[in-house]
């Protein structure tokens, strides 16, 4: 009997730490998925726009910056690969690209992440997983019964990502000296001298 | 006691999954294929690689495939069972291409090293970067091969080094073994060279180049191949292969071009079609040739596609032996196949 409770225990506990993550991200007045914050920020709109370039440029494997048509508003586009784990497996299943924008104004900036599109990975030749296509789906697209498990899943780790994403972002733009400025600490030299 | 003893075990393994979400240290993956296939003539008339059995529930192969990455380092390691993966390909874990040694086949097996986000080794027995096909029915559109896959090298065994001038150009060079060999018997023999351009998005060409003196060649055998893929609109792809091959002294060798459109009428239903002209460049007698065409489509559901497939061939110089059902020769074959892919 103690048994059973004690499964029964660990049974609920891993169904409401899944739970936690069921979460889909709001949605936009055309209908597209969106992760939209406005922040407000006592810092210089330049350090602001320093600090924003700073992060594309540290990100600059999963982002990379599109022409804007000002200063004040920055524009990247971004992806990032939805890995399928089991146990101590794991593989890519497909990478999720999207459009990244910040607004920079004084006293505040907006910044918001949309136009979620997945690309099925496949595996190539030499045993690596490559986008399959360089057309994306829209993650707002019904994908029918037979794929409704997956692509929930894609839903749920994109709602993860960029919840991870947004934080980190405005972590960096909260810095007080952009990354670029930060000078090296010097090191000590422990002299023996006595 | 065994009802504890599996309901632990889930527990466990329900665990550890949950925890495990948060690190990805070993790729597990690999694909299962089988098919059914009839000739028309009732007979096995097109030779070309992998599902050639007639009027029969046959297999292809499961493939295994592993990859670790460690900081700069990674590994892949793939090998297949069963006859798409053994004496359907070459060599088998003997070395040989041997019915009676027939074990299993390594698809790739070696060692990268990316010194930087541009310049990368690899090392060990890999997929041919020659053509537009390969042995994993899982990477392919179409079930059946073209004339210019079985013909061309399937792997290529060597040291190669990869040098990314940007995301539209790179250039790889390498030393190579023999065509399909784990091991070179007349030393490291072959040079290749593989330059990848990107003109533009969705658009990707490989000029590949492979030359060199085999154990027991008649000559130095050198191919130029041409692979080139365009995602032409969200919907439409094409690409083309083309390959000519020859053998020094007039020793043999082919030349060949395939085209392949393909139409994606939803993401879960493509259409394609592959057109092939090949020709034998055979000593001394004029060079015969054969044409294919090849209707597929593919119907995805999650990790499994259904390839339904009918597949056409003329062969005018009558290389093939195509013969009537009642076994009389014959210029055209004709075939339909249905497949079942399973990737993972």
């Amino acid at each position: 009997m103690k048994f059973f409770l004690s499964f029964l225990s660990s049974f609920v506990l891993i169904i409401s730490a899944n739970a936690q993550t069921e979460n889909t991200l709001p949605i936009d007045e055309n209908g597209k998925f969106i992760q939209y914050e406005v922040v407000n920020s006592t810092s210089k709109i330049d350090l602001l726009q320093a600090r924003a370039n700073e992060f594309i440029k540290k990100k600059s494997k999963i982002l990379k910056l599109k022409k804007s048509q000002s200063d004040t508003v920055i524009m990247a586009s971004g992806k990032f690969v939805i890995n399928k784990t089991l146990l101590v497996m794991s593989r890519p299943s497909g990478e999720v690209i999207y459009h990244f924008q910040v607004e920079i104004k004084e006293g505040k900036y907006r910044f918001w992440l949309t136009d979620f599109k997945f690309i099925p990975y496949m595996r190539d030749r030499y045993g690596n997983f490559v986008p399959s296509t360089t057309v994306g789906v829209p993650l707002e697209n019904n994908p029918g019964k037979l794929n409704a498990g997956e692509w929930e899943a894609y839903k749920t780790q994109t709602f993860k990502f960029t919840k991870e994403f947004a934080v980190e972002f405005k972590n960096e733009m909260a810095n007080a000296i952009p990354a670029a400025k930060v000078k090296p600490v010097e090191k000590k030299v422990v002299k023996k001298e006595w | 006691m065994k009802i504890k003893l599996l309901l632990s075990a889930l527990t466990f393994g329900l665990t550890t999954a949950a925890l495990a979400q948060e690190a990805a240290p070993l790729q597990i993956s690999g694909s299962v294929d089988t098919y059914f296939k009839y000739d028309f003539s009732k007979t096995g008339n097109i030779k070309t690689s992998f599902a050639n059995e007639q009027n029969s529930v046959s297999l292809g192969m499961i493939d295994l495939a592993l990859k670790k990455t460690t900081g700069k380092a990674s590994f892949v390691g793939e090998l297949s069972f069963g006859p798409r993966g053994q004496a359907q390909s070459i060599p088998n874990a003997a070395g040989v291409y041997d019915e009676t040694e027939n074990s299993f086949n390594i698809q790739n097996l070696y060692i990268n090293y990316a010194f930087s986000d541009k310049f990368s080794m690899t090392a060990g027995y890999m997929g041919t970067f020659i053509g537009y096909e390969v042995i994993s029915p899982a990477a392919n559109f179409n079930y059946s091969t073209s004339y210019l896959f079985t013909n061309g090298p399937f792997q290529n065994a060597g040291v190669k080094a990869t040098y990314a001038f940007s995301d539209k150009v790179s250039l790889m060079a390498g030393l190579f073994n023999d065509w399909n060999a784990y091991q070179d018997f007349n030393g490291v023999s072959h040079v290749g060279a593989q330059l990848m351009v990107s003109p533009v998005e969705g658009w990707t060409a490989y000029l590949n180049f492979l030359s060199g003196y085999s154990a027991g060649a008649a000559g130095t055998g050198t191919i130029y191949d041409l692979t080139t893929a365009y995602q032409v609109t969200d919907k439409f792809k094409l690409g083309l292969n083309a390959a000519d091959y020859h053998v020094s002294g007039g020793n043999g060798g082919y030349t060949g071009v395939a085209l392949y459109p393909q139409y994606m009428v939803t993401p879960a239903v493509g259409l394609g079609l592959r057109g092939e002209y090949f020709t034998y460049n055979i000593p001394s007698v004029p060079n015969p040739s054969v044409t294919s065409i090849t209707f597929s489509a593919n119907l995805k559901a999650g990790g499994l596609t259904f390839i339904p497939e009918v597949r056409f061939d003329n062969d005018k110089d009558f290389s093939q032996s195509f013969v009537k059902s009642n076994l009389t020769p014959t210029k055209s074959a004709s075939q339909f196949s249905l497949a079942a892919v399973y990737a993972f």
